[in-house]
């Protein structure tokens, strides 16, 4: 997209705006058309760069999380989300958010609701587990004998758990709460 | 401008090489270096990941916008993207793809915000038109002067009439009009079309938009 200057190379017929040229082109007129429309488009990236820019705190916060770049941690993928995965109850407010993680032989279940979360490790084990809303530490909880975790904070926004066990660092994929 | 930093980090590549395009979009030229970038990063490569962001984090923001996602929610949803990526940094089996695991992820996310407990209300794109100004960039500092006050209406009402088009055309545009041009390999993954119905409908929504503004004689 580098001609935004004008009529080069459509011999000098511009094109812009006849009223026949929707359809069946061909040739010079069609040629012209694209090119008029690769101006339009051109000019939509311009306006979306005024009117509607990536703000620049937001991507300084991507920039940062190359700290999240952990090769030696496994990643516990999402196997289950109450959000795409459950039917929804009819008339139902404030259902909790059941999630389910799986790495290996391990299981995390988590349930996200509007006072916290709670969840388990499965099979039972105790764990360091940290909150994750980003790059930063986040709050550490750690589990009982059977597995189990609370927090009285609830999530919200990007979201992930890292879990320290007898076998390593386990890290939940990361979603939106 | 973060474009010139990732254009000069580019090579000239043949067209051959993308098997998607159709022609030459500004996006593919800097494929074949999104794969060396990628594997920088898995190195360590902190100025990598940076150029990484700057080159695709456009690209991730105008899916969000697809999406008509409130500022919060496109705020985070941005963010997740990133996470995960950054976690997934050196597990991603195609480096050199990387723009259309973002757009994918980014659309997936984005679908189960829309769908989850959180309802908020989505972004209206001609309120954007409010914002110019408050957070004042060089470009809308150059609107604000007297002679540039016909460019200004001019973009004004191209927004509105690309707002007001139908949804399949303002999703469409929305992420064709990123900063750095997406490949329609990116377009496919950022809205779950096919890549061979993208040229076609894009010239449908264009042409749709020169109508709109012509019949307001705006062009």
């Amino acid at each position: 997209m580098t001609n935004t200057d004008g009529t080069e190379g459509t011999d000098g017929t511009d094109g812009t705006g006849g009223p026949d040229d929707m359809d069946d082109m061909s040739g010079d007129d069609a040629f012209d058309d694209d090119f008029d429309l690769d101006l339009l488009e051109e000019e939509l990236r311009r306006a979306a760069g005024i009117l509607d820019p990536i703000p620049a705190q937001l991507q300084q916060l991507a920039v940062e999380a190359f700290a999240l770049h952990d090769l030696d941690a496994r990643i516990a993928e999402l196997t289950f989300d109450s959000v795409t995965d459950a039917i929804p109850v009819r008339g139902a407010v404030d259902v909790p958010r059941m999630l389910t993680f799986h790495v290996g032989g391990v299981t995390v279940d988590v349930e996200l609701t509007g006072q916290g979360l709670m969840g388990q490790v499965l099979p039972p084990q105790t764990a360091r587990i940290e909150v994750l809303r980003g790059p930063q530490v986040g709050s550490t909880l750690t589990t009982d004998d059977m597995g189990r975790f609370t927090s009285t904070e609830p999530p919200a926004g990007p979201f992930a758990l890292r879990l320290r066990t007898d076998e390593g660092t386990v890290v939940t994929d990361w979603l939106t709460a | 401008m973060n474009a010139i930093h990732w254009r000069s980090r580019s090579r000239a590549t043949p067209v051959t090489a993308y098997d998607d395009m159709p022609y030459t979009r500004g996006g593919a030229v800097d494929r074949a270096d999104v794969g060396a970038l990628v594997q920088s990063a898995v190195d360590g490569d902190a100025a990598a990941w940076k150029a990484l962001v700057e080159g695709l984090s456009p690209l991730v923001w105008s899916v969000v916008r697809a999406y008509r996602l409130s500022d919060a929610d496109a705020h985070e949803v941005y963010q997740t993207v990133w996470f995960r990526f950054a976690q997934h940094l050196g597990r991603i089996r195609e480096p050199e793809k990387a723009g259309s695991w973002l757009a994918s992820t980014a659309r997936h996310e984005s679908l189960k915000v829309l769908r989850g407990l959180k309802r908020t209300t989505p972004t209206d794109d001609p309120q954007l038109l409010d914002r110019v100004s408050e957070d004042r960039t060089p470009e809308q500092s150059l609107l604000d002067s007297e002679e540039a006050a016909a460019q200004s209406e001019r973009v004004r009402h191209l927004w509105q009439e690309f707002a007001e088009l139908g949804e399949r055309c303002r999703q469409l545009l929305r992420v064709l009009m990123a900063t750095q041009p997406p490949s329609y390999q990116e377009v496919s993954a950022s809205l779950g079309i096919a890549v061979g119905s993208i040229g076609p409908l894009r010239q449908r929504c264009l042409r749709r938009l020169r109508a709109r503004l012509e019949a307001r004689g705006a062009v």
